[in-house]
């Protein structure tokens, strides 16, 4: 009677565990249009409010201020830099008008179409694999300057 | 009407510099063209420590007030992509009753913990660990040229520094890539200044001057792009070659002009002037050459 019973109870269980059709509540496209917009909404994303010990919020007014202080540094020695740099060229400019006006021509004449070549590169963080192009031959132009 | 008046001035005016040329004392030889040849940094510089700390607090405090990473979003449900990510992922120990957290209670939320800021580890591809392994396994040599055809090979950083800095060989234009560096050359008297060149007549222009000497001392196999055809500055030398002030009357003056290599190899040729050369940056400048000439020339220099 007892082997009986252990069959039957497996048979019933797996009856019983036939689940009809899933059926949701919203359709696949509104389904997606709440996944998207989840992504923008804060909901549950957003972090815990950073809440700081007077200690720790010290710490941070000093660290700003002196990182502003430090920019305001930079800024004001750059400025002086670029204005001693101005009065520098202005000056040789007058100089060279005085000792030779046809040379001061020479040096004002307006280049057309000057750009910055094409093989000078940006500074990158890695260097490239060759560092610096050795084999370069100046191209024999008819009016070449050598 | 108007354009022929402002043309008799223009006309008047080249007239008044022609006339002063007349009564200018300074005789055309005693002017020279130096330049300063540059080589533009090829690396980013170098962050001070200061400003490295401050940029990884402030990376810091931006992780930590990020929004949680919508990961079901970017990964469908059920995918291999989606088991892959998560099995990468260290998840928060998740608050339980009775348990005591000596950190706080967790405050967990899409598998983030509210309370700290969010580390996201990307899973490594197979392929990417198999590459790393065969790499790491094969030689130098015909190796090297058939793993830079390999699209597919992993990412390898080079140097910041080169053999030129272990070597220090300043004769190098490979050193110190973080710097702007510049050409300096030895008198006969044993100073270090810029490459300077005697004007000759009236007709060449200064920049022309310059550029033409530099070729003459470091051969024609150069590429350089002149940043102006106008002085960027000035320096006098009084009759024994000493500098002087820029108000004083000088024997000599001298104009530099800016102007940067691209491409080439700068050889010293044979000459009477110039024996040696140095690729240096501005920091060693100052050391090399004598302080009045620095005074000078300093604020042309850049301070990268």
């Amino acid at each position: 009677m007892f082997l009986h019973q252990q069959i039957r109870k497996p048979l019933l269980a797996t009856f019983q565990q036939i689940r009809s059709k899933r059926t949701t509540a919203i359709s696949p496209e509104v389904q997606k249009l709440v996944t998207q917009l989840s992504v923008l909404s804060a909901g549950r994303k957003q972090p815990r409010l950073l809440k700081l010990c007077n200690e720790d919020y010290v710490k941070h007014q000093i660290i700003t201020k002196a990182w502003s202080q430090l920019r305001n540094q930079k800024k004001k020695s750059d400025e002086a830099l670029l204005n001693k740099q101005l009065e520098s060229m202005s000056f040789a400019c007058e100089e060279l008008k005085k000792i030779s006006p046809e040379l001061y021509n020479l040096a004002n004449k307006k280049e057309y179409g000057k750009r910055f070549p094409l093989e000078m590169r940006v500074p990158t963080e890695y260097p490239p694999r060759n560092i610096w192009y050795y084999d370069y031959v100046p191209p024999v132009a008819k009016g070449s300057k050598k | 009407m108007f354009k022929k008046q402002l043309f008799s001035q223009a006309r008047s005016f080249a007239t008044e510099v022609a006339a002063s040329s007349s009564t200018s004392t300074t005789p055309i030889t005693s002017v020279n063209a130096a330049i300063i040849l540059s080589r533009t940094p090829i690396v980013t510089p170098e962050i001070p420590e200061f400003e490295q700390k401050y940029y990884q607090y402030q990376e810091e405090l931006e992780r930590r007030l990020m929004w949680t990473f919508p990961r079901w979003y970017y990964f469908k449900k059920g995918t291999v992509a989606e088991r892959e990510f998560s099995k990468a992922q260290i998840y928060p120990i998740p608050k339980h009753r009775g348990v005591w957290f000596p950190k706080g209670v967790p405050d967990i939320k899409h598998g983030r913990d509210r309370r700290f800021k969010e580390t996201i580890i990307l899973p490594k591809k197979h392929q990417e660990e198999e590459a790393t392994h065969a790499s790491q396994a094969s030689g130098a040599g015909d190796a090297q040229v058939s793993e830079l055809e390999d699209v597919a090979r992993p990412i390898k950083l080079n140097q910041r520094t080169t053999e030129a800095d272990a070597k220090n060989d300043q004769t190098s234009l490979e050193r110190q890539l973080s710097r702007t560096l510049y050409l300096l050359v030895k008198q006969n008297n044993g100073s270090w200044k810029f490459p300077s060149f005697q004007l000759k007549d009236n007709s060449t222009a200064l920049h022309e001057v310059a550029e033409q000497g530099l070729r003459s001392i470091g051969g024609v196999n150069i590429n350089t792009w002149t940043v102006s055809s106008t002085p960027a500055g000035v320096v006098k030398y009084g009759a024994k070659g000493e500098v002087v002030g820029p108000t004083s009357e000088g024997s000599t003056t001298e104009f530099l002009l800016k102007s940067h290599i691209i491409a080439g190899k700068f050889e010293l040729q044979k000459n009477d002037n110039v024996k040696e050369h140095k690729w240096v940056s501005r920091d060693e400048i100052k050391e090399l050459v004598n302080d009045e000439y620095f005074e000078q020339v300093g604020h042309l220099l850049a301070k990268v």
